[in-house]
């Protein structure tokens, strides 16, 4: 039997796999922007889920809005970290301390 | 009991998709990872009968997206070796942190449990519904505002992304109309007496 549950508890594991991989990645953006993109998919899991549960289409509506902020997330921040690398010639997180002090 | 088995199956795939997104050295074989993760999470939201959002993931996120990411991987030209130095030291705060937040989580979810006793999965092909008539329905009535301005939103990031990556290269012939309509005669034009020749 596949209860509410199920759904919210894969949802919450995704969610605490991006949140270490956030953490553990100091070198290298891109997986970060990959694993806030993880996080997203699990936020909209548990709105789809609730969705289907309580038999409301809001959540979905929802879901589809989140999904496009988060089309436009990516590619903003991707251009920015192709305008970033053209300067420093890297995108590590360790060496982004120019606005430090 | 057939629902079970594909709901497991996708859900410990999806488990190990999103392990290799942030575990692989290789920020390739990440990016590919994700897109597992996303077609799986697709394949869970069929399960859940939100067929219109599955395909919309699939296609949006599949197909633009991780394309992107991919591309910008490709351009950016990054070590994978030399990129991962440091990585053992953050580990274990970083596992601490994850473990944390899923125990919170889940404990909460199996705490409350009382509360979603009553909700039950009801298929709504039994009814015969249109999920996609319902959303557009839904979306183009009640959520009309919310709509344009995701479409302007999505204009806007075209716009920036595109001005951020601009680059004006140098030593290229090309029509400035600025400069063409702020030219000034007396710079262009002048006038030169010229002696008359030997009489």
């Amino acid at each position: 039997m596949l209860t509410l549950q199920s759904y919210l508890t894969l949802s919450a594991i995704i969610f605490s796999i991006g949140i270490t991989g956030i953490v553990i990645n100091r070198k290298n953006i891109i997986i970060v922007m990959m694993c806030t993109e993880l996080l997203l998919i699990s936020v909209n899991f548990n709105f789809i889920a609730f969705s289907h549960f309580l038999q409301d289409l809001s959540g979905q509506v929802f879901v589809f809005f989140i999904l496009t902020v988060a089309a436009a997330e990516a590619a903003i921040g991707l251009a920015i970290l192709v305008a970033l690398y053209r300067n420093k010639k890297s995108i590590s997180v360790g060496e982004l301390n120019k606005l430090r002090n | 009991m057939l629902l079970e088995v594909i709901f497991y199956a996708f859900a410990s795939v999806l488990i190990c998709a999103s392990l290799g997104v942030i575990l692989f050295k290789n920020p390739v074989y990440s990016a590919v990872s994700l897109i597992l993760a996303f077609i799986t999470t697709g394949l869970l939201w069929l399960l859940l009968e939100a067929e219109f959002l599955a395909i919309v993931l699939v296609l949006v996120y599949v197909g633009a997206v991780m394309v992107l990411f991919l591309f910008v991987i490709m351009m950016l030209n990054i070590h994978a070796e030399e990129e991962r130095s440091g990585f053992t030291n953050i580990a274990p705060i970083a596992i601490f942190l994850g473990l944390v937040v899923a125990a919170e989580l889940i404990a909460l979810y199996w705490i409350q449990s009382d509360q979603f006793s009553g909700l039950e999965s009801i298929s709504n092909s039994a009814l015969s519904v249109d999920n996609t008539l319902l959303l557009g329905t839904e979306l183009f009535t009640k959520y009309i505002l919310s709509f344009e301005i995701a479409g302007f939103i999505l204009l806007l990031a075209i716009i920036v992304s595109i001005s951020l990556t601009l680059r004006a290269r140098k030593n290229v012939k090309k029509q400035v109309a600025r400069d063409q309509i702020s030219a000034d005669p007396k710079q262009r034009l002048r006038m030169v007496d010229i002696k008359r020749g030997l009489d």
